[in-house]
């Protein structure tokens, strides 16, 4: 349940590779020698690891079209657990070096393989394998913050930290817990006095008025096709936030989700940590079993203690009726010129009030757009500065009817071509949407604010808020092949 | 300083080796010693300085005794530490750790390794902190971990104090409870299994082990009874996947001690951060499954929190709990749902890819309540899995290339499983992969990246490496594939890679032999005029591949060949580039060794002809013409057996990739021309008589030199101002046989020496000739002259390229050549004109100089003990060339060792009362290890020589 060696690399799509930390824990090293007896291989030096990962990884050579080592088509990289093949004196397979890579950086460690070691034991067998993975996904967000962006300064003075929080999250190469993302912004208190422990995830008691923001956020994606022959898909997650300032060592809350009479019920429900119990009705519904006959739709109590910051309490899926909104793409090649149509249809169900909501229109492999005719129904047309996208912002509200169509022609002139997409070719193109409304949920699950409990002495204030927004929303142009994304259609 | 000594870390944790070969690993450590005492340096650089030893302690302490001193050193440092420098302490804690257990301290119960345990329970128990200084908690912490360390890697050694860890875990209330907590079940957990290991162990005992708290485990060993089995060996996890392999130990149902201890634990489990929570859980399933008397379903209480949780660690460990107790704690209902558990995870939108990759991994080594395969860590569907189950997880263009190609693994294996019992689904199944495939094929054909055609290939390799007997997809993929590489010739080396793999693979299938003939009929019958000179290239590499195949026919091969060199069609001949004139050799060639030569004979002598008069490169001339020549010359027995040679090595295929082996060994030829390598050592270099090697001048007393002493000292170190002045060493030894008589190495000609170096102290050396070697004569002497940038003891690599008398070359390794630290010596290097007292005065200003300054002079003090006429004898012996005093004034000998370039090293001799000093002063501090161990050899060696006279 331990790591070998930790490192992590930067790098600019395979270029500019640096390693800009590493560590190695001796002592562990110690026990994978003798552990591992004749089939001991020793961790290399950074360069040699560096380079064998980035060929394993794919990254190394980018200018090579074809290098017989990385792009083997027999040898398939068993990512996140790749080996690497140490050559020389130390010769052996290194395995399994976990990888995690996000824009810039990859971060690697070596877990410790604490059973027999031949023949190879399946990673699943390795508990160092999942808590290295927590390890390097703690690292990963607090190298790169939250947002996933990273800063060149940020990073440098965030990697200068690193001996300083390791030695607090794993000193000895046997990860504790993950970095702190700073420190938490509300007045706390360290000291715990009585006989009630204090969690190790909480670093001290908060003191002043309680404050219980719960924040509900349905995700929705969707595939279209327009087809008869090819079902449309969409699918819908949810996720709860919550950040809790209420005083106590351990203090209790509790949160109900609830849904409205004949909902669907949530589905793949995954919980905090600090989630104290769990009804098993709650965990039965599963959206990979449609053959499941369980009745339960709430209400769904989740009594936990909180840590000191935000956390995601818990996320579901659901399995709603209808598409929010239904859009159809049509796509005719005339000539040097495509002529379009589009109508999209907001569901009556849905609230018509949107913060935002905007459809995309990128053409790929053509030149730039030349003259645009194109009328729309409702909203504004822009086209982007580099003359490949039409972006259509619908504003907050779909009218009356609520259909919106657009309709016309453009023609491809421009003095360069384009931007170039594989996927894309022909009549294979795709509008995307990007909306948000606040104050829904397609599924209808909602948090009540009655339902929040907090077992505290003073009377907490509590804030809920809900919303739904999209992501991968695609709408395909139907007279086009559009890929297909989904075994549900298979069957 | 400060960022020098960064700068200086950093570049021993790139790479330990180079560094080290720039310095010694003694040295270094030295020096990293004394940064650490001197209280001038901050406490952020010394943290730095720590990291060496924690992560690389046994390359800087050699032995357990280096490991041993070099660990009370650190502890004297920690213990004159101010209490306030708690990051620092912390870090010692943790250097200490790795020093001692990677010299093997720990596991040898040394004197150091205790005291550190008796420190880290008194860090670990004082708990002055709780009302103090909060920062002082991490000390505490940072004791427990490493007590946790010590313990896993020396399993046992904590066995006695179980009782004590038990009562501060409970005790604890601040965040610290994670610490004891982790500490305790590890603990726990090894005692428990040294229990197993012991016969007729049972309740009681467990019961006296879980209230025992005398003393440090080995201490308590030689009169404990019990303790008599040491477990020493580090453990491995218990649960490993296969079964019945856990010892148990059995206590029958009574023990409600232990059972006691893990409920508090699990009760507990809640407060610790997930990390810790899983490493706890896994360690209390690790005892339950060792003490049957503990029903398993001790655990339950815990299983629904942990089945819905949202961290990786914490779902694994239900996982590993369902490895070890399976229907004992799982029922059916529980294994299904977590399948389908599993399976959400593996595509479930909020997780990370690796995660997803992770879980979908352990659905293919999921934990059977029943397994029907003995799992023998192949990849295996579980029963449960269905194919609309799986569809959930099937492969789409939008994922990224590791997820798309585990997941059409997985569906491959799914549906090969379903193929065998169903008709409907899993035809869908296939339908939907093929397809997928060739959704992928065509973003390949529309210029995907170079990851997406990688990622094409590895799974046309997966589709057909399950599925090549379903023919109707494959011939399509064949046709497909060839209509890909037309447009895209670039992938030829993909799919010529696909071929070779599928090959070696599928021993039975014919697929790519198939793929291999439809590439060449593509190939040769596109039309010549569209064909680029990059096409052609490629052409070239594939159909030199396609003519390796005995069973494709090569005629339209040949006809392509001549159409492709004929003056009509292509200028390729007039161009003469030789590397597409040697790719249409090597289709000839492998031409000449195919089956059907016979019928392809006249052709290919028509091409090979033309090639040798026209081609616009001599060389692919002359290899053309050679070909001919054994095409219209020899039998085909005998040209299959000229050219097949080495092509079939062991039973598989080896490519020739080297473009000059057009021709193989024939006639012993190339015998003649290479270097042979001798097996064994031939040859040695061994150290000269000493009296050869440094010839004692006789110096006058009274000659000329400088009168004053400072201007003594600058007139002689005026002579630096040379950079060669005395910046050699030579070193005499004499070339000969080894003791092995091999007779054809007895007369050895034109043997030429070449030197490696094993570090970067000297200068690199010049390679030495001897013009000849005979068994039966003396043997000549060599001169080494090295040239040292830093004067270290070295290891010189030798090797030596001689011929002998047969004409044949050899090149052979020499042993190593040891050059030791007295070998460096040089007597002082005045002017040869200065007389002894210009010499003396030398002495004394370096003396004086080195005592004044600081820089890097030190004077240090030897003693031993030794007799006045030993002394005398020892002095006569070892110091005479560099004597500066006087050899009859016994009082004080004055010695000085001059080490090239510029070091100094200075003794002064006298016996005192108690025991004979040797003062010595140096100019360069870290040649003192090395003076010190020279001595302690030569005035020990005296001893000897004492004794047996």
């Amino acid at each position: 349940m331990t790591i070998r060696a930790l490192w992590i690399i930067s790098h600019e799509r395979g270029e500019n590779v640096s390693v800009r930390f590493s560590r190695r824990f001796s002592t562990v090293e110690h026990r994978a020698k003798s552990l591992a007896g004749s089939s001991y291989v020793a961790v290399p030096e950074e360069s040699t690891v560096l380079h064998l990962l980035l060929t394993e990884l794919g990254l190394s050579d980018s200018g090579k079209p074809y290098v017989a080592l990385r792009d083997d088509c027999l040898h398939r990289p068993r990512s996140p657990a790749v080996e690497l093949h140490v050559d020389g004196p130390g010769k052996g397979i290194l395995w399994p070096v976990l990888a995690i890579s996000q824009g810039p950086l990859i971060l690697a460690c070596l877990p410790l393989v604490d059973v027999p070691s031949e023949p190879r034991p399946p990673l699943a067998s390795l508990l160092s394998v999942s808590q290295g993975l927590t390890l390097l996904a703690g690292l990963q967000t607090f190298l790169l913050g939250s947002a996933g962006k990273p800063d060149g300064d940020g990073l440098a003075s965030r990697l200068a930290l690193l001996p300083s929080i390791l030695l607090q999250v794993c000193p000895l190469g046997t990860p504790l817990d993950v970095p702190m993302l700073g420190a938490p912004a509300i007045p706390t208190v360290p000291t715990s006095v009585g006989t009630q422990k204090q969690p190790a995830w909480k670093t001290g008691t908060y003191r002043g008025r309680a404050v219980v923001n719960i924040a509900l956020i349905e995700t929705v994606r969707s595939m279209q096709y327009g087809n008869q022959s090819r079902q449309d898909l969409w699918d819908v997650y949810g996720t709860v936030t919550c950040k809790c300032e209420v005083e106590g060592v351990l203090p209790n809350v509790t949160v109900t989700l609830s849904l409205p009479q004949n909902g669907s019920p949530l589905q793949d429900i995954l919980v905090h940590p600090c989630v104290t119990s769990l009804d098993s009705s709650i965990l039965t519904a599963s959206s990979v079993d449609s053959s499941d006959s369980s009745t339960f739709s709430g209400p769904y109590k989740f009594p936990f203690s909180p840590p000191l910051e935000p956390f995601r309490l818990c996320s579901y899926t659901s399995e709603v009726p209808v598409p929010p909104i239904l859009g159809s793409y049509q796509l005719k090649e005339e000539e040097n010129q495509l002529r379009l149509s589009v109508t999209l249809k907001l569901h009556e169900s849905v609230k018509n009030s949107f913060e935002y909501c905007e459809a995309h229109l990128p053409f790929f492999n053509r030149e730039q757009m030349g003259a645009v005719e194109v009328k729309v129904s409702t909203g504004q047309l822009d086209v982007s500065k580099e003359k490949n996208l039409l972006v259509w912002a619908l504003g907050q509200k779909f009218p009356k009817s609520r259909e919106v169509t657009m309709d016309g022609r453009i023609s491809f002139a421009g003095p360069t071509s384009g931007p170039s997409d594989p996927l894309c070719t022909g009549l294979t193109a795709y509008i995307k949407l990007y909306f948000k409304v606040p104050d829904m949920t397609l599924s209808g699950c909602c948090v009540d604010q009655n339902s929040v409990q907090v077992y505290s002495s003073a009377k907490p204030r509590i804030v809920t808020s809900r919303e739904l927004q999209s992501k991968e929303y695609f709408i395909w142009n139907s007279t086009g092949a559009a890929p297909v994304s989904s075994g549900q259609m298979m069957l | 300083m400060a960022a020098n000594w960064a700068e200086k870390i950093s570049a021993f944790s790139r790479s330990p080796s180079r560094f080290l070969s720039g310095t010694t690993a003694e040295a270094f450590l030295a020096e990293l010693l004394r940064e650490l005492r001197d209280d001038r340096a901050s406490y952020n650089i010394k943290v730095i300085l720590l990291s060496p030893l924690c992560e690389h302690p046994s390359l800087l302490c050699s032995s357990e005794s280096v490991g041993e001193e070099t660990a009370l050193e650190l502890m004297s440092v920690f213990a004159q530490c101010p209490p306030k420098s708690v990051q620092f302490r912390c870090h010692l804690l943790v250097a200490l750790t790795s020093v001692l257990v990677c010299t093997s301290c720990v596991s040898g119960h040394s004197r150091a390794s205790q005291d550190f345990l008796e420190l880290l329970f008194q860090l670990a128990q004082d708990t002055s902190d709780i009302h103090g200084d909060i920062s002082l908690r991490s000390l505490r912490s940072t004791a427990c971990s490493c007590l946790r360390e010590l313990e896993a890697c020396c399993p046992c050694l904590l066995s006695q104090r179980l009782e004590l860890l038990s009562g501060l875990r409970q005790q604890e209330t601040s965040g610290l409870h994670q610490a004891y907590a982790g500490l305790h079940a590890l603990v726990l957990r090894n005692a428990v299994y040294q229990l197993t290991q012991e016969t007729g162990a049972g309740a009681e005992h467990l019961k006296a082990l879980l209230g025992g708290n005398t003393s440090v485990a080995w201490e308590a060993d030689q009169d404990s009874g019990l303790m008599g089995i040491k477990v020493s060996a580090i453990m491995p996890s218990l649960i490993s996947g296969s079964m019945g392999t856990v010892p148990t130990l059995q206590t029958g149902p009574d023990c409600k001690e232990l059972r006691s201890v893990l409920s508090s634990l699990l009760e507990e489990s809640y407060l610790l951060t997930a990390l810790c929570q899983a490493d706890l859980l896994h360690r209390l399933t690790e005892v339950v499954a060792m003490v049957p008397g503990i029903p398993p379903a001790i655990l339950r209480t815990q299983l629904l929190r942990l089945l819905g949780t949202s961290e990786v660690c914490l779902f694994h460990t239900t996982l590993l709990m369902k490895c070890a107790f399976t229907d004992s704690l799982f029922s059916a209902e529980d294994e299904a749902f977590i399948l389908k558990r599993l399976v959400v995870l593996s595509q479930h939108p909020l997780l990370s890819t690796p995660e997803k990759l992770f879980y979908m991994d352990c659905i293919l080594h999921f934990p059977e309540n029943r397994p029907i395969s003995c799992g023998d860590g192949d990849e295996t569907l579980p029963v449960l899995l269905t194919m609309r189950l799986a569809s959930a997880l099937v492969p789409t263009v939008f994922n990224d290339s590791a997820t798309l190609l585990s997941r059409f693994n997985l569906l491959s294996l799914v549906n090969l499983e379903e193929g065998e019992e169903g008709e409907g689904e899993e035809r869908s199944g296939l339908v939907y992969l093929y397809d997928h495939l060739i959704s992928l094929l065509h973003i390949v054909e529309n210029g995907g990246s170079r990851e997406i055609v990688v990622t094409f290939f590895r799974a046309a390799f997966l589709f057909l490496f399950y599925f090549c007997h379903v023919e109707l997809y494959c011939a399509s993929l064949t046709e497909k594939l060839c209509k890909l590489y037309l447009h895209h010739t670039q992938l030829g080396p993909h799919l010529i890679t696909l071929a070779d793999k599928t090959h070696d693979r599928m021993k039975e299938s014919k697929w790519a032999v198939g793929l291999l003939q439809a590439l060449q009929n593509v190939i040769t019958k596109a039309p010549l005029a569209k064909l680029t000179l990059q096409d052609l290239r490629w052409h070239l590499k594939v159909l030199a591949r396609v003519a390796e195949e005995g069973e494709i026919s090569q005629c339209s091969t040949l006809n392509f060949l001549s159409s492709i060199i004929m003056p009509s069609s292509s200028t390729l001949c007039v161009s003469g580039d030789w590397r597409l004139g040697n790719s249409v050799l090597t289709v000839c060639r492998w031409l000449l060794v195919h089956p059907s030569l016979d019928s392809l004979l006249i052709p290919l002598a028509d091409v090979l002809q033309h090639l040798a008069c026209r081609y616009g490169d001599t060389d692919i001339q002359d290899h053309a013409r050679l070909y001919y020549t054994l095409l219209t010359t020899l039998s085909r027995e005998k040209l299959a057996g000229v050219l097949a040679q080495g092509a079939i090595e062991g039973g598989t295929r080896v490519k020739k990739r080297s473009l000059s082996c057009l021709i193989t060994e024939g006639e012993g030829l190339t015998s003649m021309l290479t270097i042979h390598q001798t097996e064994k050592a031939v040859l040695q270099l061994t150290e000269a008589n000493s009296e050869l090697q440094k010839e004692i001048k006789e110096v006058e007393f009274n000659s000329q030199g400088p009168d004053e002493v400072n201007a003594t000292l600058e007139a002689y170190r005026a002579q630096f101002s040379d950079p060669s002045f005395a910046s050699e060493i030579t070193l005499k030894y004499l070339l000969s046989h080894v003791k092995d008589h091999d007779s054809c190495f007895d007369q050895l000609f034109s043997i030429r020496l070449h030197f490696r170096l094993s570090d970067n102290h000297y200068e690199d050396l010049h390679d030495i000739s001897v013009h000849c070697l005979f068994r039966d004569r003396p043997s000549p002497t060599v001169q080494l002259n090295l040239k040292p940038r830093r004067p270290y003891p070295t290891t010189l690599h030798a090797s030596a390229i001689f011929t002998t008398q047969d004409g044949q070359s050899w090149h052979t390794a020499l042993p190593d050549i040891h050059v030791a630290f007295q070998q460096v010596f040089m007597p002082l290097p005045a002017p040869p004109t200065w007389g002894q007292c210009s010499r003396l005065r030398v002495f004394e200003g370096l003396w004086d100089k080195i005592c004044s300054e600081d820089r890097d002079s030190i004077t240090s003090l030897f003693c031993c003990q030794v007799k006045e006429a030993a002394l005398n004898a020892l002095v006569e012996k070892h110091f005479l060339p560099y004597l500066v005093s006087d050899l009859s004034n016994t009082d004080e000998f004055k010695v000085l060792f001059f080490l090239p370039p510029q070091s100094h090293m200075l003794l002064k001799i006298r016996s005192e009362e108690d025991a004979v000093h040797f003062n010595i002063a140096t100019d360069d501090w870290e040649l003192l290890p090395h003076l010190s161990s020279y001595l302690l050899t030569i005035t020990s060696s005296q001893d000897e020589d004492r004794l047996s006279a």
